[in-house]
């Protein structure tokens, strides 16, 4: 016997209400969400960073160096291995305190150009692993000192992803 | 002749269109701009060249009345020093936090069980029996944890202390938030049971609905709620908590201080950059805004 197939009518409305119930849940979780001041600092790649109950955010762009598993990163160019910065027993990285100290120079042609102080003491952002040995922080953070940017801040993740 | 009663008619559905429509451009756009994982700063200064000694140049007389605050961080214990003295050593036994890619649970082991496990060819084991990569087991740690220990002696391993935390996390997957205090600012806590404490004591209850407790934050008093209270759970102290109540008592304690908002967080060469942010965090709490870091021994 040929099986008999069901016929549908062809005026069967498309339901659009579902639709727009789960599309109001994504657009409140999405403006929950929302950060319309933007990020002046975005995540490195290969590194987690430490969890922090700090809420402060930058509020300018500034140099940024990297310290992961593998690399010292300055402004996206890596400049040395961090098992070499690990080995070495002098405070000072020399390749990295190269690149800073042209960096720093730039910095301060610019800042005379446009009239500001030249003389003013430098800021940086580091991104370190969380897994990273105090002894190559230590070392980084020194030769930043060292190469003028004494202003230093850590880039952490805020706790709970800064939600209250 | 019976009255017809006239059926209702079917409502007409609004025309949702537009309003999709709408939407569907909406959200795209808020996509662009959500953060899903904000990242903020921590803020370190170290003194500028012109203002470091230079070595021809006598070194300034030390002020006996400055505080001179340090907090040092070993391998096996944390320590608050000021005007050349110690407080009691906090020993801890520090514990890895894995969240597995299988299960995506979490799991807690100590690093020598760890390294162990790894030695022997295996990686850190998750709940469902399967293993960790073990190649890259070490840069998965999700957090470190520092659970404070009991010791009598040098040479006492030590007994775990267990204490009442909130639940920062679900029924399902607890995480230890907030340590409680009760009315003398005292941890509601008590050493483990068996090897190295590891078993919670059975005297130490959870607290019901009604009883007033607090934690270190300040103005924090309050009574627990019965949802409050039974979410509740019982969780290794962490020394990083111990090492906080202290901080804010030395910090209001010598409020009159010059130097009463500087700190300096002394630590080994191998202790991870995890540990150091997680100090700052507690001293930038209990009022120290100047920080500054040395080396243990350096």
């Amino acid at each position: 016997m040929a099986r008999r197939t069901r016929k549908y009518s062809e005026d069967v409305p498309f339901s659009l209400t579902s639709m727009m119930d789960m599309m109001t849940i994504i657009l409140v979780f999405m403006i929950k969400n929302l950060d319309a001041e933007g990020q002046l600092l975005t995540q490195a790649e290969n590194l987690i960073l430490p969890i922090s109950t700090s809420k402060i955010q930058p509020t300018e762009v500034s140099l940024t160096v990297v310290v992961d598993k593998a690399y010292i990163i300055v402004d996206n160019e890596k400049v040395v291995a961090t098992d070499d910065v690990l080995a070495q027993e002098d405070l000072l990285v020399e390749k990295v305190n190269e690149v800073l100290k042209d960096r720093r120079a730039i910095e301060q042609e610019h800042a005379l150009k446009m009239g500001l102080p030249a003389d003013e003491a430098g800021h940086i952002i580091v991104q370190i692993d969380k897994n990273i040995p105090y002894d190559a922080m230590y070392k980084v953070m020194a030769t930043c000192g060292y190469a003028g940017y004494t202003n230093i801040a850590f880039a952490v993740m805020e706790k709970n992803g800064g939600e209250e | 002749m019976a009255k017809e009663v006239k059926k209702p008619a079917k409502p007409d559905e609004p025309d949702l269109l537009p309003a999709m429509g709408l939407f569907t451009i909406l959200i795209p756009m808020l996509l662009s701009m959500t953060a899903f994982s904000k990242l903020a700063i921590v803020e370190v200064n170290l003194p500028e060249r012109s203002m470091m000694q230079m070595d021809n140049e006598t070194p300034p007389e030390p002020d006996e009345q400055a505080l001179n605050l340090s907090l040092a961080v070993t391998s096996d214990y944390l320590v608050i020093g000021a005007r050349g003295g110690f407080q009691p050593n906090v020993y801890f036994k520090e514990m890895w936090t894995f969240r597995c890619k299988s299960d995506a649970k979490l799991i807690t082991h100590s690093p020598d069980d760890v390294k162990k496990a790894v030695e022997s060819g295996h990686g850190p084991k998750c709940k469902d029996g399967s293993e960790m990569d073990k190649e890259k087991y070490l840069y998965e740690i999700e957090s470190i944890e520092l659970w404070a220990i009991n010791k009598e002696s040098e040479e006492d391993p030590g007994k775990v202390i267990w204490a009442l935390y909130s639940n920062g996390g679900s029924a399902e997957e607890p995480i230890a938030d907030s340590a409680y205090v009760d009315g003398n600012n005292n941890f509601i806590a008590l050493p483990g049971e068996g090897a190295y404490g590891l078993t919670p004591p059975p005297s130490l209850k959870k607290p019901g609905p009604g009883v007033a407790l607090a934690t270190l934050t300040p103005n924090s008093a309050r009574t627990l709620k019965p949802d409050v209270a039974n979410k509740n759970i019982i969780y290794p102290l962490s020394a990083y908590d111990l090492i906080a109540k202290d901080l804010i008592a030395i910090h209001t304690q010598f409020i009159d201080l010059e130097d009463v908002d500087n700190i300096i967080i002394v630590a080994n060469d191998d202790t991870q950059f995890d540990k150091i942010i997680q100090m700052m965090d507690r001293a930038k709490d209990a009022g120290f805004t100047k920080i500054n870091l040395a080396k243990l021994g350096g």
